[in-house]
């Protein structure tokens, strides 16, 4: 493989929740995918600063006009502000990597972004034209395949990304993944949001509390199968900081997303040429920031033993395998490579 | 057995191929059974239009209404390891219209798919919901259309999710002779006021596509199923039948709205791949009744009357389709 010595490479994993990127410098970062601006003058007086991104935008929220630019894995359509707060996103990213973007020392840019598996062309173009003036060269892969290249996980590997926007598979035989290797399923990370907002408040209907609050508990207490601990949270219920109880709620708000996984996991299984199924089941891979619910790989796992027996891990870093799989890739195309796909 | 540098190459030439294809507007694709088979169809789609050709040059003989020719479809495709295929949304081939009267049709179940539903849909700065009004225009369409001889269904009569693939089999369960899709649109600028149908086919139109992108969201179909069935409509005489409703609909829509929305904009009839569209089996079209990003629709859209206006357009836009239908009936036998 070819090493691309001038010019510096990142991989990107941009997600509806999370972003991370690594660079070829040595630098890996996440940050919340949000972006926002201040409202008025008073609002930049105070937070000093023309644009916030990550957890300070997140913080500063009722000061901001706060976006979420990313929907379901990829560029929100069809606004402008979505368009810059993406185009903020990524040269947040880059400069948090080190790399210099305006003068004359510039770096030149490769960047390898993972997209969900089946992003529409449309989508995948828009992200693209994003990119101009931002990198100067730019591969999209879909997310699973950049996960599966970076374990090195190339042949008989079933990769399951399962973000916040999107649950994207990719079975990995040997080959570059075709359509029919791949699958992007909308049953994610937010899903298990929304659910677990019209549970609790179903339950507790006069309890108060924000998409934020719930991703909070989410990250904190998210598990299928049988709890080990009560999931205790404190709401305001008429003004009163009030402690309820949300274990039963959690656990059918993380499960919900289980069927449509193990379904379409199944049906990529049968796929495969019979005499490989058997490997591929005992290596399936969950990467993504959903995969961190505890107990997702064991009930995978029972899952797989219906077809037969089988196996799910969760890797090692899970936040950074996208990104770190892309930055692979992106060091092993050769400069010819990069030359067809510049900006 | 290709060691694992190998391997790698392999898998970059393909990224690479494959980001280039989407630059040019083809994508990367391996010669598979399934390759195969689709050629073997369109092989067989090909004769069935021959076929079709052959009888109507001998009905034009005996000084019958004449069938137009389709469009030669091309099945020639390089056998390469890397195959470039046309993207989904290129056109494969153009049929012409077909004479109704070669195909006797008449409506007798119509189903109607609110949009939306759980999840809002598009939303104005007033919080007004697309799933709210979708909702309320199919149901006062249902009981427009009891006293008709067809019998109405909806794809959902209360507000819950669900997914498109399951719209396109309950319509497609049901026997549906007509499929109505309603939604709401949200554009920029938020001046815009605009009446739209669409019926499914190719677009070039970015703006077409970003709607069809986001209309497509619920959708638990994979992009190569949308490929695959996009690639057998060609051949399909029900997309002449999708135009030809959704003419008489956009027509009827606008003639009754623009008197209480003098504002409005007739933005005709479109194609888009819509998935509710693309899977179903008989003509299919949808409806975007309004905008909510327009603050003045926004307002129009809160008053009863004027939804009843679009359910009563809509109505009359589907029985003067079925008379057409009918009319064309008689003229065949």
């Amino acid at each position: 493989m070819e090493e691309s010595n001038e010019a510096l490479c990142v991989g990107i994993d941009l997600g509806t929740s999370r972003s991370s990127i690594s660079a070829s410098t040595g630098e890996r970062h996440v940050v919340d995918s949000y972006v926002g601006w201040p409202v008025d003058m008073v609002a930049r007086k105070l937070v000093k600063k023309s644009v916030l991104i990550g957890r300070e935008a997140l913080d500063n929220r009722p000061m901001l006009d706060l976006r979420r630019p990313l929907e379901r894995g990829i560029m929100k359509e069809g606004s402008d502000k979505d368009q810059e707060a993406v185009q903020e996103l990524l040269r947040h990213l880059i400069s948090l990597a080190g790399i210099k973007q305006k003068g004359k020392n510039k770096s030149r840019v490769r960047a390898v972004v993972g997209v969900p598996a089946e992003a529409f062309r449309v989508s995948r173009q828009n992200l693209r034209n994003t990119m101009d003036g931002i990198a100067d060269s730019v591969m999209l892969v879909s997310e699973p395949f950049a996960v599966a290249y970076g374990l090195e996980a190339l042949l008989h590997a079933l990769v399951i990304d399962i973000g916040a926007g999107t649950a994207d598979f990719c079975v990995m035989q040997g080959r570059y993944p075709t359509e029919d290797d791949q699958k992007t399923l909308s049953s994610a990370g937010d899903s298990v949001d929304e659910q677990l907002d019209k549970l609790v408040r179903e339950r507790h209907p006069d309890a108060q509390f924000s998409v934020h609050m719930l991703r909070e508990w989410k990250e904190k207490w998210s598990f299928v199968g049988e709890p080990k601990d009560r999931v205790m949270v404190t709401v305001p219920i008429k003004g009163k900081a009030t402690e309820i109880d949300i274990t039963q709620e959690m656990r059918s708000a993380c499960e919900s997303i289980l069927p449509p996984i193990c379904e379409t996991m199944t049906t990529l299984l049968t796929k495969v040429e019979p005499e490989f199924q058997d490997k591929v089941r005992n290596n399936v891979v969950l990467a993504g920031g959903t995969s961190l619910i505890s107990g997702l790989a064991d009930a995978v796992t029972k899952a797989l033993n219906d077809l037969g027996g089988g196996r799910a891990t969760v890797v090692t870093d899970p936040v950074f395998a996208g990104s770190d799989g892309s930055l692979a890739i992106a060091r092993d195309a050769s400069s010819s490579d990069w030359e067809r796909l510049s900006l | 057995m290709a060691t694992l540098d190998e391997t790698k190459a392999r898998l970059l030439r393909g990224a690479v191929q494959d980001n280039i294809g989407v630059v040019q507007g083809v994508r990367v694709k391996r010669v598979t059974r399934q390759t195969r088979r689709l050629k073997f169809w369109l092989s067989g789609s090909l004769v069935t239009v021959a076929l079709v050709y052959l009888t109507v040059a001998a009905d034009m003989v005996r000084g019958r209404a004449p069938l137009q020719s389709a469009a030669p479809v091309n099945v020639a495709t390089p056998i390469v390891n890397v195959e470039l295929t046309p993207e989904w949304d290129a056109p494969l081939s153009h049929p012409r219209p077909i004479d109704r009267s070669a195909i006797p049709l008449s409506v007798k179940t119509i189903v109607i798919d609110p949009g939306h539903g759980g999840e809002p849909g598009a939303t104005s700065e007033s919080g007004l919901t697309e799933k709210e009004i979708t909702l309320d225009v199919a149901l006062r369409l249902r009981r427009l259309l009891k006293e008709e001889p067809f019998e109405v269904l909806l794809t959902r009569d209360t507000d819950h999710r669900l997914s498109l693939d399951k719209r396109v089999s309950f319509a497609n369960e049901n026997k549906a002779d007509l499929f109505l899709s309603i939604h709401v649109n949200s554009m920029e600028p938020h001046t815009i006021r605009a009446l739209e149908t669409y019926y499914v086919g190719p677009t070039d139109d970015p703006t077409t596509l970003k709607l069809a992108s986001r209309e497509n969201k619920e959708s638990e179909y994979s992009l190569s199923d949308y490929k695959k069935i996009l690639e057998k409509i060609y051949v399909d005489a029900r997309r002449d039948e999708s135009r030809a409703l959704a003419k008489t609909i956009q027509s009827q829509l606008f003639h009754s709205l623009k008197t209480a929305n003098p504002e409005l904009e007739n933005r005709g009839v479109r194609t888009a791949p819509f998935v509710v569209l693309i899977g179903t089996q008989m003509p299919a079209i949808l409806v975007e009744i309004a905008c909510l990003s327009n603050d003045d629709e926004v307002d129009l859209l809160t008053k009863p009357d004027y939804r009843e206006n679009i359910a009563l357009a809509l109505a009359q836009g589907i029985r003067r389709y079925a008379h057409s239908l009918t009319l064309a009936e008689r003229k065949g036998s």
